[in-house]
Protein backbone atom coordinates (compact mmCIF):
# COMPACT_ATOMS: atom_id res chain seq x y z
CA UNK A 1 0.00 0.00 0.00
CA UNK A 2 1.07 3.72 -0.58
CA UNK A 3 -0.86 6.32 0.89
CA UNK A 4 -3.53 4.09 1.23
CA UNK A 5 -3.72 2.94 -2.20
CA UNK A 6 -3.09 -0.59 -3.45
CA UNK A 7 -0.05 -1.10 -5.32
CA UNK A 8 -0.32 -3.15 -8.48
CA UNK A 9 2.42 -4.61 -10.53
CA UNK A 10 1.89 -5.01 -14.16
CA UNK A 11 4.33 -7.56 -16.06
CA UNK A 12 3.96 -7.70 -19.57
CA UNK A 13 6.54 -7.39 -22.68
CA UNK A 14 3.89 -6.40 -25.54
CA UNK A 15 4.02 -2.41 -24.92
CA UNK A 16 0.25 -1.62 -25.93
CA UNK A 17 -0.84 -4.26 -23.87
CA UNK A 18 0.94 -3.15 -20.58
CA UNK A 19 -0.08 0.50 -21.22
CA UNK A 20 -3.58 -0.68 -21.30
CA UNK A 21 -3.04 -2.99 -18.28
CA UNK A 22 -1.59 0.23 -16.55
CA UNK A 23 -4.82 1.92 -17.11
CA UNK A 24 -7.21 -0.88 -16.34
CA UNK A 25 -5.18 -0.36 -12.68
CA UNK A 26 -5.10 3.47 -12.67
CA UNK A 27 -8.69 3.21 -13.51
CA UNK A 28 -9.92 0.99 -10.74
CA UNK A 29 -8.76 2.96 -8.44
CA UNK A 30 -4.64 1.43 -7.91
CA UNK A 31 -1.54 2.56 -7.95
CA UNK A 32 0.63 1.12 -10.89
CA UNK A 33 4.11 -0.24 -11.32
CA UNK A 34 5.24 -1.71 -14.62
CA UNK A 35 7.96 -4.22 -16.02
CA UNK A 36 8.81 -5.57 -19.20
CA UNK A 37 9.83 -9.07 -18.32
CA UNK A 38 10.04 -11.31 -14.83
CA UNK A 39 13.85 -9.73 -14.58
CA UNK A 40 13.02 -5.97 -14.35
CA UNK A 41 9.61 -7.26 -12.28
CA UNK A 42 12.20 -8.78 -9.86
CA UNK A 43 14.29 -5.59 -9.65
CA UNK A 44 11.51 -3.38 -8.64
CA UNK A 45 10.18 -5.98 -5.98
CA UNK A 46 13.59 -6.11 -4.55
CA UNK A 47 13.50 -2.33 -3.87
CA UNK A 48 10.22 -1.49 -3.27
CA UNK A 49 8.12 -3.49 -0.22
CA UNK A 50 4.91 -1.77 -0.97
CA UNK A 51 3.41 -3.81 -3.76
CA UNK A 52 0.18 -5.81 -3.11
CA UNK A 53 -0.37 -7.48 -6.53
CA UNK A 54 1.65 -8.91 -9.36
CA UNK A 55 -0.30 -9.02 -12.88
CA UNK A 56 1.82 -10.48 -15.04
CA UNK A 57 1.62 -12.03 -18.37
CA UNK A 58 2.92 -15.73 -19.09
CA UNK A 59 4.86 -15.98 -22.61
CA UNK A 60 7.67 -13.71 -21.78
CA UNK A 61 11.56 -13.38 -23.29
CA UNK A 62 14.28 -13.60 -20.51
CA UNK A 63 15.12 -16.09 -17.89
CA UNK A 64 11.59 -16.43 -16.62
CA UNK A 65 8.57 -16.66 -18.05
CA UNK A 66 5.21 -15.68 -15.89
CA UNK A 67 5.02 -19.52 -14.10
CA UNK A 68 8.27 -19.31 -13.11
CA UNK A 69 8.43 -15.64 -12.23
CA UNK A 70 4.36 -16.46 -10.03
CA UNK A 71 6.39 -19.15 -8.04
CA UNK A 72 9.68 -17.12 -7.56
CA UNK A 73 7.24 -14.23 -6.11
CA UNK A 74 5.19 -16.61 -3.55
CA UNK A 75 8.41 -18.00 -2.19
CA UNK A 76 10.01 -14.76 -1.88
CA UNK A 77 7.09 -12.44 -1.15
CA UNK A 78 4.53 -14.71 0.04
CA UNK A 79 2.26 -11.92 0.84
CA UNK A 80 2.03 -10.70 -2.79
CA UNK A 81 -1.26 -11.30 -4.68
CA UNK A 82 -1.24 -13.24 -8.00
CA UNK A 83 -2.82 -12.78 -11.43
CA UNK A 84 -1.57 -14.81 -14.68
CA UNK A 85 -2.84 -13.90 -17.83
CA UNK A 86 -1.90 -16.24 -20.78
CA UNK A 87 -2.71 -16.52 -24.23
CA UNK A 88 -2.91 -20.34 -23.97
CA UNK A 89 -6.77 -20.97 -23.64
CA UNK A 90 -5.51 -23.95 -21.29
CA UNK A 91 -3.69 -23.08 -19.07
CA UNK A 92 -4.08 -25.45 -15.53
CA UNK A 93 -4.49 -22.98 -12.52
CA UNK A 94 -2.62 -26.31 -10.36
CA UNK A 95 0.52 -24.99 -12.32
CA UNK A 96 0.01 -21.76 -10.21
CA UNK A 97 0.96 -20.96 -6.74
CA UNK A 98 -1.44 -21.81 -4.17
CA UNK A 99 -4.36 -18.81 -4.97
CA UNK A 100 -3.09 -17.39 -7.77
CA UNK A 101 -5.19 -16.48 -10.43
CA UNK A 102 -5.53 -17.50 -14.17
CA UNK A 103 -6.93 -16.10 -17.43
CA UNK A 104 -6.95 -16.36 -20.88
CA UNK A 105 -6.33 -13.14 -23.14
CA UNK A 106 -7.83 -11.55 -24.13
CA UNK A 107 -9.31 -10.86 -21.01
CA UNK A 108 -11.98 -8.38 -20.23
CA UNK A 109 -11.39 -5.35 -18.02
CA UNK A 110 -13.75 -6.43 -15.48
CA UNK A 111 -13.41 -9.69 -15.12
CA UNK A 112 -9.72 -8.61 -13.72
CA UNK A 113 -10.56 -5.67 -11.62
CA UNK A 114 -12.97 -7.91 -10.00
CA UNK A 115 -10.40 -10.17 -9.29
CA UNK A 116 -7.92 -7.90 -8.30
CA UNK A 117 -10.54 -6.51 -5.58
CA UNK A 118 -11.46 -9.76 -4.09
CA UNK A 119 -7.71 -11.37 -4.18
CA UNK A 120 -7.04 -7.59 -2.60
CA UNK A 121 -9.55 -7.89 0.16
CA UNK A 122 -8.61 -11.14 0.83
CA UNK A 123 -6.04 -12.03 3.55
CA UNK A 124 -3.16 -13.60 3.10
CA UNK A 125 -3.62 -16.85 4.86
CA UNK A 126 -7.62 -16.84 3.89
CA UNK A 127 -8.58 -17.88 0.43
CA UNK A 128 -10.18 -15.87 -1.76
CA UNK A 129 -14.14 -15.58 -1.34
CA UNK A 130 -16.02 -16.59 -3.85
CA UNK B 1 -0.10 -86.42 -52.70
CA UNK B 2 3.54 -87.61 -54.15
CA UNK B 3 4.99 -90.65 -52.45
CA UNK B 4 8.33 -90.29 -54.30
CA UNK B 5 11.06 -89.61 -51.74
CA UNK B 6 12.86 -86.50 -52.60
CA UNK B 7 15.31 -86.48 -50.23
CA UNK B 8 17.97 -83.67 -51.74
CA UNK B 9 15.23 -82.04 -54.38
CA UNK B 10 12.56 -79.54 -53.63
CA UNK B 11 10.15 -79.69 -56.09
CA UNK B 12 10.54 -76.95 -58.97
CA UNK B 13 7.10 -75.54 -58.19
CA UNK B 14 7.97 -75.29 -54.51
CA UNK B 15 11.23 -73.71 -55.48
CA UNK B 16 9.50 -71.15 -58.41
CA UNK B 17 7.41 -69.64 -56.13
CA UNK B 18 10.25 -69.07 -52.97
CA UNK B 19 11.94 -67.23 -56.32
CA UNK B 20 9.15 -65.37 -57.54
CA UNK B 21 8.02 -63.89 -54.15
CA UNK B 22 6.99 -60.28 -54.11
CA UNK B 23 7.91 -60.25 -50.39
CA UNK B 24 11.97 -61.27 -49.33
CA UNK B 25 12.08 -64.63 -48.82
CA UNK B 26 14.20 -67.41 -48.11
CA UNK B 27 14.28 -70.93 -47.93
CA UNK B 28 16.05 -72.85 -45.59
CA UNK B 29 16.94 -76.21 -44.41
CA UNK B 30 16.89 -77.10 -41.15
CA UNK B 31 20.66 -76.92 -40.80
CA UNK B 32 20.11 -72.93 -42.54
CA UNK B 33 21.45 -73.87 -45.71
CA UNK B 34 19.85 -71.84 -48.36
CA UNK B 35 17.70 -73.85 -51.13
CA UNK B 36 16.44 -70.54 -52.29
CA UNK B 37 16.42 -67.26 -52.06
CA UNK B 38 13.58 -65.29 -53.85
CA UNK B 39 14.55 -62.31 -56.32
CA UNK B 40 13.37 -59.78 -54.11
CA UNK B 41 15.40 -60.86 -51.22
CA UNK B 42 18.31 -60.53 -53.90
CA UNK B 43 17.92 -57.45 -54.81
CA UNK B 44 16.95 -55.89 -51.62
CA UNK B 45 20.09 -57.12 -49.97
CA UNK B 46 22.03 -56.71 -52.81
CA UNK B 47 23.24 -60.38 -53.35
CA UNK B 48 24.21 -62.34 -56.15
CA UNK B 49 21.59 -65.02 -56.66
CA UNK B 50 23.63 -67.26 -58.40
CA UNK B 51 25.95 -67.39 -55.65
CA UNK B 52 22.55 -67.86 -52.80
CA UNK B 53 22.40 -71.98 -53.16
CA UNK B 54 23.76 -74.39 -50.95
CA UNK B 55 25.63 -71.26 -48.61
CA UNK B 56 24.64 -70.82 -45.29
CA UNK B 57 23.22 -68.11 -44.15
CA UNK B 58 26.18 -66.57 -42.43
CA UNK B 59 27.86 -67.02 -45.47
CA UNK B 60 25.27 -65.13 -47.43
CA UNK B 61 27.05 -61.74 -48.91
CA UNK B 62 29.94 -60.35 -47.25
CA UNK B 63 28.96 -62.45 -43.89
CA UNK B 64 26.64 -59.83 -42.29
CA UNK B 65 23.98 -62.29 -42.11
CA UNK B 66 25.67 -63.69 -39.27
CA UNK B 67 23.58 -63.02 -36.41
CA UNK B 68 23.78 -65.44 -33.92
CA UNK B 69 20.37 -64.52 -32.13
CA UNK B 70 18.67 -65.02 -35.58
CA UNK B 71 20.28 -68.70 -36.06
CA UNK B 72 19.48 -69.27 -33.13
CA UNK B 73 15.85 -68.59 -33.42
CA UNK B 74 15.80 -70.02 -36.68
CA UNK B 75 17.12 -73.18 -35.34
CA UNK B 76 14.44 -72.95 -32.24
CA UNK B 77 12.06 -72.91 -35.14
CA UNK B 78 13.27 -75.52 -37.31
CA UNK B 79 13.18 -78.00 -34.12
CA UNK B 80 9.34 -76.89 -33.38
CA UNK B 81 9.60 -75.23 -30.11
CA UNK B 82 8.46 -71.50 -31.42
CA UNK B 83 7.70 -69.50 -34.76
CA UNK B 84 9.15 -66.33 -34.96
CA UNK B 85 6.63 -63.57 -35.49
CA UNK B 86 7.85 -60.34 -36.37
CA UNK B 87 10.86 -60.67 -34.76
CA UNK B 88 12.95 -56.98 -35.07
CA UNK B 89 16.74 -56.95 -35.98
CA UNK B 90 19.40 -55.05 -37.03
CA UNK B 91 20.88 -55.76 -40.06
CA UNK B 92 25.14 -54.17 -40.54
CA UNK B 93 25.48 -53.96 -44.02
CA UNK B 94 29.12 -54.43 -45.36
CA UNK B 95 28.87 -50.56 -46.72
CA UNK B 96 28.06 -49.28 -43.28
CA UNK B 97 24.65 -48.57 -43.22
CA UNK B 98 22.35 -50.62 -40.73
CA UNK B 99 18.89 -51.52 -41.67
CA UNK B 100 15.92 -51.91 -40.13
CA UNK B 101 14.58 -55.75 -40.03
CA UNK B 102 11.00 -57.69 -39.29
CA UNK B 103 11.81 -61.41 -39.80
CA UNK B 104 9.03 -63.92 -39.88
CA UNK B 105 10.00 -67.49 -39.97
CA UNK B 106 7.95 -70.73 -39.81
CA UNK B 107 8.45 -74.39 -41.21
CA UNK B 108 7.05 -75.46 -43.80
CA UNK B 109 3.93 -77.20 -43.72
CA UNK B 110 3.62 -79.82 -46.91
CA UNK B 111 3.49 -82.66 -44.94
CA UNK B 112 7.30 -84.05 -45.20
CA UNK B 113 7.85 -84.18 -41.75
CA UNK B 114 11.43 -86.00 -42.64
CA UNK B 115 12.56 -82.85 -44.07
CA UNK B 116 12.24 -79.87 -42.51
CA UNK B 117 12.75 -76.72 -44.39
CA UNK B 118 11.74 -73.40 -42.97
CA UNK B 119 10.46 -70.34 -44.98
CA UNK B 120 11.80 -67.07 -43.44
CA UNK B 121 10.21 -63.68 -45.05
CA UNK B 122 12.43 -60.53 -43.74
CA UNK B 123 10.97 -57.21 -44.26
CA UNK B 124 13.15 -53.74 -44.62
CA UNK B 125 11.01 -51.63 -42.45
CA UNK B 126 13.78 -48.81 -42.31
CA UNK B 127 12.33 -46.43 -44.34
CA UNK B 128 8.79 -47.11 -43.27
CA UNK B 129 9.68 -46.36 -39.90
CA UNK B 130 11.83 -43.35 -40.84
CA UNK B 131 8.53 -42.03 -42.41
CA UNK B 132 6.57 -42.59 -39.35
CA UNK B 133 9.15 -40.51 -37.51
CA UNK B 134 9.01 -38.10 -39.85
CA UNK B 135 5.31 -38.08 -39.42
CA UNK B 136 5.19 -37.32 -35.72
CA UNK B 137 8.00 -34.77 -36.00
CA UNK B 138 5.33 -33.10 -38.20
CA UNK B 139 2.97 -33.55 -36.35
CA UNK B 140 4.15 -32.14 -33.17
CA UNK B 141 5.86 -29.12 -35.26
CA UNK B 142 2.48 -28.44 -35.92
CA UNK B 143 0.57 -28.63 -32.57
CA UNK B 144 3.44 -26.44 -31.83
CA UNK B 145 3.10 -24.23 -34.58
CA UNK B 146 -0.92 -23.82 -34.16
CA UNK B 147 -0.09 -23.38 -30.30
CA UNK B 148 2.07 -20.43 -31.03
CA UNK B 149 -0.53 -18.87 -33.64
CA UNK B 150 -3.21 -19.12 -30.94
CA UNK B 151 -0.94 -17.26 -29.14
CA UNK B 152 -0.39 -14.96 -31.30
CA UNK B 153 -3.81 -14.52 -32.64
CA UNK B 154 -4.69 -14.02 -28.48
CA UNK B 155 -2.20 -11.74 -28.19
CA UNK B 156 -3.54 -9.53 -31.21
CA UNK B 157 -6.78 -9.18 -29.95
CA UNK B 158 -5.34 -8.33 -26.50
CA UNK B 159 -3.86 -5.09 -27.68
CA UNK B 160 -6.54 -4.60 -30.20
CA UNK B 161 -8.78 -5.16 -27.20
CA UNK B 162 -6.63 -2.90 -25.23
CA UNK B 163 -6.73 0.05 -27.56
CA UNK B 164 -10.34 0.35 -27.77
CA UNK B 165 -11.15 0.04 -24.04
CA UNK B 166 -8.22 2.99 -23.83
CA UNK B 167 -9.95 5.22 -26.32
CA UNK B 168 -13.37 4.41 -24.39
CA UNK B 169 -11.60 6.04 -21.29
CA UNK B 170 -10.60 9.00 -22.99
CA UNK B 171 -13.29 10.32 -25.24
CA UNK B 172 -15.49 13.30 -23.91
CA UNK B 173 -18.71 12.04 -26.39
CA UNK B 174 -21.17 9.46 -24.53
CA UNK B 175 -21.72 8.63 -28.07
CA UNK B 176 -18.49 7.71 -28.78
CA UNK B 177 -18.06 5.91 -25.95
CA UNK B 178 -20.84 3.82 -26.54
CA UNK B 179 -19.72 2.97 -30.17
CA UNK B 180 -16.03 1.93 -28.83
CA UNK B 181 -17.04 -0.11 -26.32
CA UNK B 182 -19.62 -1.76 -28.85
CA UNK B 183 -16.52 -2.35 -31.01
CA UNK B 184 -15.14 -3.62 -28.12
CA UNK B 185 -17.56 -6.34 -27.44
CA UNK B 186 -17.47 -7.28 -30.90
CA UNK B 187 -13.80 -8.02 -30.53
CA UNK B 188 -14.78 -9.65 -27.45
CA UNK B 189 -16.73 -12.14 -28.98
CA UNK B 190 -15.01 -13.32 -31.93
CA UNK B 191 -12.09 -13.73 -29.60
CA UNK B 192 -14.52 -16.29 -27.57
CA UNK B 193 -14.53 -18.01 -30.81
CA UNK B 194 -11.17 -18.31 -30.90
CA UNK B 195 -11.11 -19.89 -27.70
CA UNK B 196 -13.61 -22.33 -28.24
CA UNK B 197 -11.89 -23.29 -31.55
CA UNK B 198 -8.26 -23.92 -30.25
CA UNK B 199 -9.64 -26.71 -27.61
CA UNK B 200 -12.01 -28.08 -30.52
CA UNK B 201 -9.79 -30.34 -32.82
CA UNK B 202 -11.93 -30.86 -35.55
CA UNK B 203 -12.39 -27.40 -36.47
CA UNK B 204 -16.15 -27.48 -35.18
CA UNK B 205 -17.78 -25.64 -32.66
CA UNK B 206 -20.10 -26.94 -30.02
CA UNK B 207 -22.54 -23.98 -29.77
CA UNK B 208 -23.96 -24.15 -26.24
CA UNK B 209 -20.61 -24.17 -24.46
CA UNK B 210 -19.13 -21.07 -26.85
CA UNK B 211 -22.32 -19.02 -26.54
CA UNK B 212 -22.60 -19.47 -22.59
CA UNK B 213 -18.55 -18.39 -22.57
CA UNK B 214 -19.70 -15.49 -25.15
CA UNK B 215 -22.35 -14.14 -22.97
CA UNK B 216 -20.31 -14.68 -19.58
CA UNK B 217 -18.19 -12.23 -21.27
CA UNK B 218 -20.89 -9.97 -22.25
CA UNK B 219 -22.13 -10.29 -19.21
CA UNK B 220 -19.13 -9.50 -17.56
CA UNK B 221 -18.56 -6.16 -19.46
CA UNK B 222 -21.86 -5.06 -19.64
CA UNK B 223 -23.98 -5.95 -16.80
CA UNK B 224 -22.95 -3.87 -13.31
CA UNK B 225 -25.46 -5.37 -11.23
CA UNK B 226 -26.09 -9.24 -11.97
CA UNK B 227 -29.32 -8.84 -9.77
CA UNK B 228 -30.57 -6.82 -11.56
CA UNK B 229 -29.85 -8.27 -15.30
CA UNK B 230 -28.88 -11.69 -16.22
CA UNK B 231 -28.16 -13.80 -19.48
CA UNK B 232 -29.24 -17.19 -20.04
CA UNK B 233 -27.94 -19.57 -22.89
CA UNK B 234 -29.49 -22.89 -23.36
CA UNK B 235 -28.98 -24.79 -26.44
CA UNK B 236 -28.93 -28.37 -27.87
CA UNK B 237 -25.77 -30.29 -28.58
CA UNK B 238 -24.61 -28.73 -32.00
CA UNK B 239 -21.92 -28.06 -33.62
CA UNK B 240 -21.15 -26.61 -36.05
CA UNK B 241 -18.21 -25.04 -38.66
CA UNK B 242 -16.27 -22.01 -37.50
CA UNK B 243 -17.26 -19.95 -39.82
CA UNK B 244 -21.07 -20.44 -38.97
CA UNK B 245 -20.21 -20.27 -35.21
CA UNK B 246 -18.39 -16.69 -35.83
CA UNK B 247 -21.72 -15.84 -37.43
CA UNK B 248 -23.82 -17.16 -35.03
CA UNK B 249 -21.79 -15.53 -32.47
CA UNK B 250 -21.73 -12.02 -33.56
CA UNK B 251 -25.39 -12.41 -34.53
CA UNK B 252 -25.87 -12.78 -30.36
CA UNK B 253 -23.24 -10.23 -29.12
CA UNK B 254 -25.29 -7.49 -31.38
CA UNK B 255 -28.75 -8.70 -30.09
CA UNK B 256 -27.86 -9.19 -26.68
CA UNK B 257 -25.64 -5.71 -26.56
CA UNK B 258 -29.19 -4.23 -28.13
CA UNK B 259 -31.24 -5.80 -25.44
CA UNK B 260 -29.51 -4.87 -22.30
CA UNK B 261 -28.90 -1.29 -23.79
CA UNK B 262 -32.59 -0.44 -24.68
CA UNK B 263 -34.90 -3.00 -22.95
CA UNK B 264 -34.59 -2.29 -19.59
CA UNK B 265 -34.61 1.33 -19.08
CA UNK B 266 -34.42 2.88 -15.63
CA UNK B 267 -33.07 0.29 -13.78
CA UNK B 268 -35.66 -2.78 -14.62
CA UNK B 269 -34.61 -5.81 -13.69
CA UNK B 270 -35.06 -8.75 -16.28
CA UNK B 271 -33.66 -11.69 -18.40
CA UNK B 272 -31.87 -12.20 -21.82
CA UNK B 273 -32.63 -15.55 -22.97
CA UNK B 274 -30.47 -17.36 -25.78
CA UNK B 275 -31.78 -20.26 -27.29
CA UNK B 276 -30.54 -22.75 -30.40
CA UNK B 277 -31.89 -25.43 -31.43
CA UNK B 278 -31.50 -27.61 -34.95
CA UNK B 279 -32.84 -30.49 -36.51
CA UNK B 280 -30.91 -32.04 -39.62
CA UNK B 281 -29.94 -29.42 -41.38
CA UNK B 282 -32.71 -26.57 -40.15
CA UNK B 283 -31.72 -24.22 -37.00
CA UNK B 284 -33.37 -21.46 -34.99
CA UNK B 285 -31.99 -19.07 -33.15
CA UNK B 286 -33.75 -16.80 -30.69
CA UNK B 287 -32.78 -13.82 -28.67
CA UNK B 288 -35.76 -12.96 -26.23
CA UNK B 289 -35.77 -10.30 -23.66
CA UNK B 290 -38.27 -9.57 -21.12
CA UNK B 291 -37.40 -5.74 -21.25
CA UNK B 292 -40.47 -2.93 -22.09
CA UNK B 293 -40.88 -4.11 -25.95
CA UNK B 294 -39.61 -2.92 -29.11
CA UNK B 295 -40.53 0.59 -30.22
CA UNK B 296 -42.91 -0.02 -33.43
CA UNK B 297 -44.01 2.04 -36.77
CA UNK B 298 -43.26 5.56 -35.87
CA UNK B 299 -41.10 5.31 -32.84
CA UNK B 300 -38.68 2.91 -34.38
CA UNK B 301 -35.32 3.05 -33.34
CA UNK B 302 -33.32 4.34 -36.25
CA UNK B 303 -31.08 0.95 -37.82
CA UNK B 304 -27.96 1.35 -36.17
CA UNK B 305 -24.33 -0.74 -37.33
CA UNK B 306 -25.42 -3.24 -35.38
CA UNK B 307 -28.67 -4.08 -37.40
CA UNK B 308 -26.43 -3.84 -40.13
CA UNK B 309 -24.08 -6.38 -39.23
CA UNK B 310 -26.95 -8.84 -38.04
CA UNK B 311 -28.91 -8.46 -41.34
CA UNK B 312 -25.82 -9.02 -43.11
CA UNK B 313 -24.50 -11.87 -41.48
CA UNK B 314 -28.45 -13.65 -41.36
CA UNK B 315 -28.26 -13.31 -44.61
CA UNK B 316 -25.30 -14.61 -45.15
CA UNK B 317 -26.68 -17.59 -43.25
CA UNK B 318 -29.96 -18.01 -45.51
CA UNK B 319 -32.12 -17.13 -42.42
CA UNK B 320 -34.76 -15.24 -41.89
CA UNK B 321 -35.39 -12.73 -39.15
CA UNK B 322 -38.73 -12.67 -37.04
CA UNK B 323 -39.08 -9.83 -34.90
CA UNK B 324 -41.71 -10.14 -32.27
CA UNK B 325 -43.26 -8.95 -29.52
CA UNK B 326 -42.98 -11.42 -26.34
CA UNK B 327 -45.40 -9.81 -23.98
CA UNK B 328 -43.77 -8.63 -22.23
CA UNK B 329 -40.62 -8.36 -24.34
CA UNK B 330 -39.11 -8.88 -27.74
CA UNK B 331 -38.18 -12.14 -29.25
CA UNK B 332 -35.48 -12.18 -32.29
CA UNK B 333 -35.54 -15.14 -33.83
CA UNK B 334 -33.54 -16.03 -36.85
CA UNK B 335 -34.66 -19.65 -38.80
CA UNK B 336 -32.70 -21.20 -41.49
CA UNK B 337 -34.84 -24.09 -43.18
CA UNK B 338 -32.79 -25.73 -45.93
CA UNK B 339 -35.40 -26.09 -47.84
CA UNK B 340 -36.47 -22.14 -47.41
CA UNK B 341 -33.19 -21.53 -49.93
CA UNK B 342 -34.77 -22.01 -53.04
CA UNK B 343 -37.65 -19.21 -52.44
CA UNK B 344 -36.45 -17.00 -50.23
CA UNK B 345 -36.59 -14.14 -52.71
CA UNK B 346 -39.81 -14.56 -53.06
CA UNK B 347 -40.68 -14.66 -49.71
CA UNK B 348 -41.51 -10.95 -48.30
CA UNK B 349 -39.24 -9.24 -46.02
CA UNK B 350 -40.18 -9.42 -42.55
CA UNK B 351 -40.37 -5.59 -41.66
CA UNK B 352 -42.92 -5.32 -44.45
CA UNK B 353 -46.01 -6.89 -42.28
Amino acid sequence: MRNGKPVILVVEDSALIRMGAVDLVLHAGYEALEACDADAAIRILEVRNDIDLVFTDVQMPGTMDGIKLSHYIRDRWPPVKLIVASGATILEESLLPSGGQFFSKPYDYHTITDAMARLLLSESPRSPTA
Amino acid sequence: MSTTPTVHFEAASTLAVVVSSHEPLLFLSDDLKIIAASASFCRAFDIDPTSVPGKKLGELGHGEWAMPKLESLLKATASRSADIQAYEIDLKRPNGGTRQLVVNAQTLDDGDVEHIRLLVAVTDVTDARAEARLKDDLARDKAILLQEVQHRVANSLQIIASVLMQSARRVQSEEARGHLHNAHHRVMSIAALQRQLSTSPGGSVELRTYLKQLCQSLGASMIADPSRLSIHVSADDSAVEADVSVSLGLIVTELVINALKHAFPDERTGTVMIDYRSSGRDWTLAVADNGIGMAVGRDAPKAGLGTGIVEALVKNLDGEITLSDAGPGTIVTIDHQESAGLRADLSPSVYAR
